[in-house]
């Protein structure tokens, strides 16, 4: 687990999409961090999901329900929508510790990219941030399809809701 | 003799319409091809086949004395195209269970069917291409969210007595390697990855399937490569009409 600096809660709200947090803290510049929670997580993947911000560009993620950081997080964040999403603000110094631990890094656009599917919200992330950005070298797709258990799961659980809709839409007669 | 296949991704914007062109085209070369919009709700079929002001289509074929299927079905590229119209009110109005007839009417009379169908697997009216195939053809593009909802079409698929004909990548940057590694979960073959490029987006513009527009691209290459990885296995077309119309009755919108 990783320690989240208190920060004070600019907006709280449900959206319909992911794009929009991460838009509006690009907008406002956010230093800070944007707490997304899926409504429908993929998988079993409970939990939360934390990016953090500097002038409104994405530096690290971590999931909570997951233990995951990195681009790994991401993942678990990736769904049909809605959030609960919460923009707090911080002092850029409070950020400073998370901000060290590489393996927590994302690329600039990859949790609009990854998360809310939106490139081009990615492009205008990835244009704001500074030069000397380091990328992190995991693929945020090659650590999603490296974990097995993940992919796994997503499956069990389709193929469990594409059976209890059978009987719910009346679609028994063609389930084999 | 008919196979049907639902060409599906689960998510918008994998380019599911120009796939369903493209491998239809391919595919033309050497069966009677027939492409429906099955995406009734959605449909963007007839933008890329010069078909944007065409009457009727096949939401007028989904009301109440509306017309004939046959009136709905167009010549175009060397396949037989029945587009769907974008009106909300014409949505509305149209009733889903004429779709199963329909469609059984087209199987009847064809060797491949392919059923450009709905980016959501959220209601039962979008689910329902799929069950009523024979195969699916899984789009994907290499995004952490378009991989987790073409896992789930598959998935729904499979519980549904429906094959897997493949999995095609589409929109792929730099030959990433994706589709080697997501092989292993996927129940069909890999059938191509289509580099992400320009053309896709300028034959949508010109109202003409990738395989007319840019024939000798690489985007285009890819989906013949694709198309000629699908054995199509054409069952008794009879069996099939029948199946489409015993189908299970979607919901009204």
């Amino acid at each position: 687990m990783i320690e989240v600096p208190n920060g004070d809660l600019r907006a709280s709200r449900v959206v319909a999409d992911a794009a929009t947090p991460l838009a509006d803290a690009l907008d406002r510049q956010l230093t800070g961090y944007v707490v997304l929670r899926p409504a429908e997580p993929i998988a079993t993947d409970d939990g939360a999901g934390v990016v953090t911000m500097e002038d409104g560009v994405p530096v690290v993620a971590y999931h909570d329900g997951t233990d995951r950081g990195g681009p790994a997080a991401l993942g678990p964040l990736a769904g049909p929508g809605p959030y609960r999403a919460e923009l707090y603000a911080t002092d850029a110094a409070a950020l400073e510790p998370l901000h060290r631990a590489e393996e927590l890094r994302v690329d600039p656009g990859a949790p609009a990219e990854q998360v809310a599917d939106a490139p081009e919200l990615a492009a205008r992330a990835r244009e704001r941030a500074p030069a000397d950005r380091d990328a992190p070298e995991t693929d945020p797709v090659e650590a999603f399809l490296d974990d097995e258990e993940r992919v796994e799961a997503i499956k069990e659980r389709a193929r469990a809701e594409a059976e209890r809709r059978a009987s719910e839409w009346g679609f028994d007669e063609v389930v084999e | 003799m008919v196979e049907a296949f639902a060409v599906a991704s689960g998510k918008g914007g994998t380019g599911k319409t120009t796939s369903t062109l493209a491998l239809g085209m391919a595919l033309a070369e050497e069966h009677d091809v027939t492409v429906v919009d099955a995406d009734t709700g959605m449909a963007n079929l007839l933008f890329h086949t010069g078909l944007s002001d065409a009457e009727p289509t096949l939401h007028d074929v989904l009301v109440d004395g509306g017309a004939t299927v046959e009136e709905a079905t167009y010549e175009r590229f060397g396949m037989r195209v029945v587009p769907c119209g974008t009106s909300l009110a014409a949505f509305e109005a149209a009733d889903p269970e004429r779709l199963t007839d329909a469609v059984a009417e087209l199987a009847a009379d064809t060797d491949v069917l392919l059923l450009d169908s709905p980016a959501t697997l959220g209601s039962k009216a979008a689910v329902l291409p799929v069950v009523l195939a024979d195969r699916a053809v899984v789009v994907l593009q290499p995004t952490v969210p378009a991989l987790s909802d073409g896992l789930k079409v598959q998935e729904y698929a499979l519980s549904y007595g429906t094959g897997v004909a493949g999995v095609l990548f589409n929109k792929v940057r730099d030959g990433a390697g994706v589709a080697e590694q997501a092989e292993r979960y996927f129940e069909g073959p890999t059938l191509a990855e289509v580099p992400d490029s320009e053309v896709a987006r300028a034959a949508r513009s010109a109202g003409e399937p990738l395989l007319a527009h840019a024939p000798d691209s690489a985007a285009a290459t890819a989906f013949r490569e694709a198309a000629d990885k699908i054995d199509v296995q054409a069952g008794d077309g009879a069996a099939v009409a029948d199946r489409f119309r015993s189908a299970v009755v979607p919901d009204p919108p």
